[in-house]
């Protein structure tokens, strides 16, 4: 039996299915009585996107019988076989989600206590009116920023998504932006290479030869991908750097065990030894890195030419965007220039140190980055690093090696390794493995992060931001922390934030001050909450009116996200549910009832109709990425988004090496001004020489030492008390908080949320594989069932985060950690991409046995 | 009829009436209001079933020693014997009603038997020992019912019958053992010992049925000594060879060692006050029958409860060791002395609770015990009301 | 024709999709699932049994050449399809659990409990219910058999069906293999030498689930890989 054969045919028939439900899903009857008739009329099959938060937006074939959804599953339609099937058991579940028990069916309005879920069922008009009524009120009150707006994971929805930001721009409203509130930026990213996140599509990471995963367990968390690591191992090495022998690890070809929050350590061991090997690669760190910028002794600033006598004449008739600055660097017995406009080669010296007399007569001693760097990296003998570590030396010094002989060099750097305090400088020491050994802009090389990745994948500012209004840009903390150092992108509402606006998620648990947020419902301080979802979520239960919404299944959309580079739709299959009405429909009548203009929404047409028209909209406008992308070829299905590599391929900087065009490629939506900031000199930049980089030491890539500058600073006796790491990982069953009430799911990890312990750790405290437990600390507590996992190292406790509030007993995961700002993200402001993050993992607690409850 | 009786077989219909009930309130809920589940799909139904079998061997006893091997003490309780053998391979056959989940399509098995089935054939030989035994009973009644001139034939056709009887009196304990012992995969079962030690268990158990109604009805009278000696001889004898039996099979099993072995006695560990219980209790009431406590009806009767009771127990321990050793019990590839069970859906699904299990701590609900009651009951209502109503008893 | 399975276990990620695909699209009431995954030697799914081992096993039912549940069945409700498939008619079982008794492999499960009333505690809108919604026949020996409900009836066994009614009726593969985000899982011919899965058995070292049972299952597995790959010497 073929099943190619049959698959096609099947998805013939699908095509043609999808043509005829497309827009005119809505002739679909929906049965109002739950006693369907079986074969009363032929099913239609239609082709969505499965677009939670976890950034998948993975192709699904509905079959409708009598308006109904009777089953899903992955359309498997992807033009690459290595792509198909794309999808897990959390799309292929969904539909618990879109019939469930929580199913948000009409307008609610609260009429309990907040966060009593006492709600009474209001018409459209009613609650919008309310809402307007009540926003209006607010802004004129405390001024329009005084609400804020939360929109997540752009890539899974621009039509929907983008039509609130709009609103918010019209409205001149706050917008937190969704990766802000996440708290879970790589941040290394922008410090080194100009950008919000990159990453290897999954299909490139098949040409890789050695991959080095340092701590992502991709097995759990990128699913529909994961096959591609897998397979890699056929031509490749797979190595798991990772504390636990997690699930990722066992599939590893080499598991690399090292102490936790260490990998910086590791990293920079063994940049040590391919830069002792002399294994770098010379002409990469010429060309493309500021490696040859010479350092001033004095100031451990990188010398400026203006500042230089022979250079500053020269220097001055450059003319350069005023985001770049002109560095100088040596070769041929001379200084010179670097042209941040130009990655042409330089022949730069790499390595030297000289005296610069400057325009003011004196004279100062200067080092090349890479001389600076070699220095630093003196204290990371491999002694050192594995005494740091715990991982051998032998261990360190071969895959060192291998890494740096085998290209192209795949490095992942995982969430769970990044969301800590450093998780900054472990991504840059990391990075600095691909840099001197050139890996990137070629296939199968490069670092991919695979959270975090906000970067939109194509213009969307022509449907995000109409040209009326501004957006008043607030770090998601500092709503919650109160004003930070730095807001250059909106004014920090005065009275603070009374008013919130949020879709596609659940901050009331899942962020991690969601305390706050309730003691502030509680109080009154937040005079308005509004939820938008299609689930009656614990953040829903908490609001004061909630808009309920159509599924993915039930709506116009279209999504671009990481790790495939597809343009889909999702497509209604069947009608929306019950009285639910599109984010698009809804935010164009408030618009109405707010006074502000409409004409932006389509007014004119149909909810549905002005989507299509939306999607078609950021197809025309979308940039080289979406160009002679119609929506007509959308509609037939997946169509591969254009990148500058070849075969369209989405590979890190191409560009950038390939064709030799300086740093940092743009990131979306913002202006290329915003991000080219970050590296004044237009190429990868490992030295950084902004103040508090100097004050802290931080000038490259360094290790320090967990704890010392959060917990233990704030507690010494931390120490002692809580001898625990606490980290909360994603979850096979959820995305993030999305399916905490799957059924099915929930039957599959035993109906309970779960504790891991490391065997030691629970037989010290006498806990049981079953045993009920607590993990605690002083600023919180949460229960659930013990787990030994022998995997785990000693020292750790594991809770797999997203379980909502009333399965906790009404507590949260999140009460036990503090929202750590580490100053360096402070110091500029580019929403989603340079901004105040959050170090979930920076935390330390104790378990105890308690009771069966 | 005296009074006590008349007590006793009205309690009996209460209670049958109780089961009758709960079988009602079972059939709507479903199996779900058992203690039953995917892992553990057969409980207290499936032992009483083997209970009833064992314990309907009574009439082979006598029809083969009577009839076959000419021990005409033991006469008097041929008719017994049939009685009560007929009360409870029909009470076999009722508890096992309430054990199926389509219990309408119980016809099925008539009109698509499978060959190969051993619970096909166990239908068979279990409906045609029933019938066997009540057309037994009828000849042996003959000459009280028909008069004294129908004796010979009488004699003539139990002594024609008891042969054929003795096949698929035999039959019904080899065909029971054969469900358990020719599966495979549960090692507690799969072991040619299973089959005759039923039919050890069935002989001794069957006997203590017939001895307990024999001196319930004719009381301890020096004519019948000699009867109920020899009866108490042979629940001796079959006992220890069940012993032998069963304790061969374990030293077999525990002397080579295999992990699904040792598996099996862990789990057998758990419910090791039973497994005590399931030996000692018959050997007591053995001890007890060998001893002048024969002499008295109320010493007989209490023997034989806790005889039984102990075949109870031996019963119901047909199922803990098998089901809890799951059959799909591998040494994970690479590991070098840990075996590992896969778990089960349990079928049984309770927010809150986890729905896959791998082992399986049943306990029967009050609906098991109830509807076993009422099969108990029933049993005993039908010895009771044969003695009253038909001349069992010879009356000499 | 001997319909079989290959499960490829290094590429099994052990994510389950099979079995909710398997759950959603054979419409299993909550407690039951026909497919299931587990962690080897692992109290608990995804956590290693140890540091530097561990694997995936999924496990449903294996279509054995010499089903015992076949052979026990006193009514031939389960039987043994002409291209190899053990199916239960679901007309016919009259629920003595004797095959999820003779069962080595646990994969056989029971309606304790009518199916809809199970799906009631779920508490779906408007009494919603999911799974390929029309029933399936199929002759066997003259008698059409109901192979597959999308309600199962109170009181009968239910298990993997191979996804018949795809295969009978849209030639597709069964839902697991279609929903397997890993790619692991393979169906075709094991009694043609040329089919992937016949090529993949001779190629892969494949193995049965306990042999010495002589169940002769029709799911095959083939070893995670452990190669050791050094690629330099230091």
């Amino acid at each position: 039996m073929d099943s190619k054969l049959t698959r096609r045919n099947f998805l013939k028939g699908v095509g043609t299915a999808v043509v005829l439900a497309g827009t005119g899903a809505p002739q679909l009857k929906l049965l109002k009585s739950g006693k369907a008739q079986e074969n009363s009329v032929k099913p239609i099959f239609v082709r969505s996107t499965c677009s939670p938060n976890d950034t998948g937006a993975c192709g699904y074939v509905a079959r409708v019988d009598d308006g109904r959804i009777s089953t899903l599953i992955q359309a498997a339609d992807y033009p690459e076989e290595d792509y198909n099937p794309r999808g897990c058991l959390k799309g292929l579940s969904f539909i618990n989600l879109i019939y469930g028990k929580d199913r948000l069916k009409y307008p609610l309005i609260r009429t309990g206590p907040r966060g009593s879920g006492e709600f009474r069922k209001a018409s459209w008009d009613e609650a919008l009116d309310y809402t307007a009524g009540k926003l209006k009120e607010i802004a004129n009150k405390y001024g329009p920023e005084a609400i804020g707006v939360t929109v997540q994971v752009a890539g899974t929805g621009f039509v929907q998504k983008g039509a609130l930001v709009g609103l918010t721009k019209l409205a001149s409203w706050t917008i937190h932006h969704g990766y802000d509130q996440n708290g879970d930026l790589p941040m290394f990213w922008p410090m080194t290479f100009g950008v919000q996140s990159e990453e290897l599509e999954s299909l490139e990471w098949l040409n890789s030869r050695y991959t080095m995963v340092f701590g992502s367990n991709m097995l759990q968390t990128r699913l529909p991908d994961v096959k591609q690591l897998i397979k890699s191992k056929n031509k490749g090495k797979l190595v798991v750097i990772d504390p636990d022998y997690c699930i990722t690890a066992s599939r590893a070809d080499e598991w690399v065990s090292l102490k936790a929050d260490t990998d910086a350590a590791l990293a920079l061991g063994m940049s040590k030894i391919i830069i002792d090997k002399k294994l770098y690669d010379e002409q990469f760190l010429q060309d493309f890195t500021d490696m040859p910028i010479l350092v001033r002794e004095d100031t451990g600033k990188r010398l400026l030419a203006k500042d230089v006598k022979e250079l500053s004449g020269k220097a001055r008739t450059m003319e350069i965007p005023a985001y770049r600055e002109l560095f100088v660097f040596h070769n041929e017995n001379k200084f010179a220039i670097l042209n941040p406009e130009s990655l042409q080669s330089t022949n730069a010296e790499l390595k030297g140190e000289y005296t610069v007399e400057l325009t003011d007569g004196s004279s100062v001693k200067v080092k090349t980055v890479f001389e600076k760097l070699i220095e630093q990296l003196k204290d990371y003998t491999p002694g050192r690093v594995s005494a740091i570590t715990g991982v051998p030396e032998e261990q360190i010094r071969r895959i060192a090696v291998e890494a740096a002989t085998n290209g192209p060099l795949h490095l992942v750097y995982g969430a769970s390794n990044y969301q800590w305090y450093h998780g900054d400088l472990k991504g840059r020491a990391i990075a600095l493995i691909g840099i001197l050994t050139g890996n990137f802009g070629k296939s199968g090389a490069g670092i991919s992060t695979l959270a975090g990745q906000y970067r939109i994948r194509s213009d969307v500012t022509k449907w995000w931001y109409p040209k009326e209004g501004k957006l008043n840009w607030v770090p998601y903390l500092h709503f919650l922390k109160g004003k930070g150092k730095t807001t250059p992108y909106g004014k920090f509402p005065e009275s603070g934030i009374k008013a919130m606006i949020s879709g596609w998620g659940n901050p009331f648990d899942q962020h991690n001050m969601a305390n706050i947020l309730r003691d502030r419902a509680t109080s009154g301080e937040l005079e308005f909450i509004l939820t938008m979802d299609f689930s009656m979520t614990t953040s829903a239960q908490w609001s004061d009116v909630i808009f309920p919404v159509p599924t993915w299944y039930e709506k116009f959309d279209i999504t671009a996200t990481v790790l495939h580079p597809y343009l889909q739709l999702q497509q209604p299959a069947i009608k929306p549910l019950f009285e639910t009405r599109t984010e698009l429909w809804i935010v164009r009548e408030l618009a109405k009832r707010l006074d502000l203009p409409v004409d932006h929404f389509y007014p004119e047409l149909g909810e549905n109709e002005a989507a299509v028209k939306a999607t078609e909209l950021l197809l025309e406008t979308g940039g080289f990425e979406t160009r002679n992308i119609t929506f007509d070829m959308v509609k037939k299905g997946p169509v591969r988004l254009h990148s500058r590599a070849p075969n369209d391929r989405q590979i890190p900087f191409y560009e950038q090496i390939h064709d030799r065009v300086p740093f940092p490629p743009r990131s979306y939506p913002v202006p290329l001004e915003a991000t080219a900031q970050f590296l004044k000199s237009g190429r990868i930049e490992l030295y950084k020489d902004e103040e508090l980089f100097i004050e802290e030491g931080e000038q490259l890539p360094v290790y320090k030492e967990t704890f010392l500058e959060t917990e233990y600073k704030q507690d010494p006796a931390s120490r002692e008390k809580y001898p625990l790491h606490y980290i909360t990982k994603n979850s096979l069953y959820r995305v993030h908080s999305t399916h905490s009430n799957n059924p099915w799911l929930n039957e599959l990890q035993g109906d309970m949320p779960k504790v891991y312990l490391n065997a030691e750790e629970a037989k010290l405290r006498s806990i049981e594989h079953g045993d009920m437990v607590e993990i605690y600390n002083n600023r919180g507590k949460v229960q659930g069932q013990a787990v030994i996992d022998p995997g785990s190292l000693k020292g750790s406790c594991y809770f797999y985060q997203g379980w909502w509030s009333r399965y906790l007993g009404g507590g949260s995961y999140n009460s036990l950690i503090e929202p750590w700002i580490k100053p360096l993200h402070e110091i500029y402001f580019v929403p989603g991409i340079w901004s105040p993050t959050t170090a979930w993992n920076e935390c330390l607690v104790n378990v105890r046995k308690v009771n069966k409850s | 009829m005296n009074k006590r009786r008349k007590y006793s077989l009205i309690i009996a219909f209460a209670i049958m009436l109780a089961g009758l009930f709960t079988y009602g309130y079972q059939l709507r809920e479903g199996l779900i209001v058992t203690d039953m589940s995917n892992l553990f799909p057969w409980g207290l139904y499936v032992s009483a079933l083997a209970f009833f079998v064992g314990n309907a061997a009574g009439g082979l006893v006598l029809s083969a020693s009577v009839y076959m091997f000419g021990i005409t003490k033991l006469k008097p309780f041929a008719k017994i014997g049939a009685l009560t053998a007929f009360a409870n391979v029909t009470a076999a056959m009722l508890i096992v009603i309430p054990d199926i989940g389509q219990p309408l399509r119980l016809w099925h098995i008539l009109r698509y038997p499978q060959f190969s089935s051993p619970l096909a054939w166990d239908v068979f030989v279990l409906s045609a020992y029933a019938v066997l035994t009540i057309v037994y009973l009828y000849i042996l009644m003959l000459p009280d019912l028909k008069g004294p001139g129908m004796k010979e034939l009488s004699e003539k056709l139990a002594k024609r019958i008891a042969p054929i009887a003795l096949v698929f009196a035999i039959g019904i304990h080899v065909v029971t053992a054969w469900i358990f012992s020719t599966q495979m995969g549960r090692e507690w079962w799969f072991t040619a010992a299973l089959a005759p030690d039923f039919l050890a268990v069935a002989v001794f158990v069957g006997t203590t049925v017939v001895l307990m109604a024999s001196v319930l009805l004719y009381g301890i009278k020096d004519q019948y000594k000699e009867g109920y000696s020899i009866l108490v001889k042979i629940i001796t004898a079959m006992f220890f060879v069940h012993l032998f039996l069963m304790y061969n099979d374990f030293f077999i099993k525990a002397w080579y060692g295999a992990e699904s072995a040792t598996h099996v006695f862990n789990i057998l560990m758990d419910s090791i006050l039973i497994h005590i219980f399931e030996v000692l209790a018959p050997l007591l009431a053995i001890i007890l029958l060998n001893s002048k406590v024969r002499n008295s009806v109320s010493g007989v009767v209490v023997s034989g409860v806790i005889l039984m009771a102990g075949v109870f127990a031996h019963r119901f321990l047909i199922m803990p060791p098998a089901f809890n050793a799951i059959p799909l019990t591998i040494k994970p590839l690479g590991f070098i002395d840990t075996y590992w069970s896969y778990p089960i859906a349990t079928g049984r699904y309770v927010e809150g609770v986890s729905t896959i299990a791998d082992y399986w701590n049943y306990s029967p609900t009050w609906v098991e015990f109830t509807l076993l009651s009422g099969v108990i009951a029933y049993m005993y209502f039908v010895v009771a009301l044969g003695v009253s109503i038909l001349p069992v008893k010879k009356e000499d | 024709m001997r319909r079989g399975w290959v499960i490829d276990l290094e590429k099994c990620i052990g994510c389950r999709s099979c079995a909710v695909a398997c759950k959603q699209h054979n419409a299993q009431p909550p407690g039951n699932w026909w497919a299931t995954v587990e962690t080897p030697g692992s109290k608990y799914h995804l956590t290693m049994p140890e540091q530097g081992r561990g694997y995936f096993l999924p496990v449903t039912c294996q279509h054995c050449k010499n089903a015992p549940c076949v052979k026990v069945c006193p009514v031939e409700a389960t039987y043994k399809d002409k291209d190899g498939m053990v199916l239960v008619d679901f007309e016919r079982c009259i629920g003595c659990r004797y095959c999820m008794s003779a069962c080595p492999y646990g994969v056989r499960q029971f309606n304790w409990e009518d199916p809809k009333k199970t799906l009631g505690k779920l508490e779906y809108v408007e009494n919603y219910s999911y799974g390929y919604p029309l029933n399936h026949r199929k002759e066997h020996n003259g008698v059409n058999r109901l192979v597959y409900m999308k309600t199962r009836f109170k009181g009968v066994v239910e298990k993997c069906v191979f996804c018949v009614h795809y295969y009978d009726n849209e030639g597709l593969d069964p839902a697991c293999v279609r929903g397997c985000p890993g790619h692991a899982r393979f169906v075709g011919d094991l009694e043609d030498p040329n089919s992937t899965v016949s090529q993949l058995i001779r190629d892969n070292e494949a193995f049965t689930l306990i042999p010495e049972k002589g169940t002769e299952p029709s799911c095959f597995y083939l070893p995670p890989s452990r190669k050791k790959k050094h690629m330099t010497e230091v």
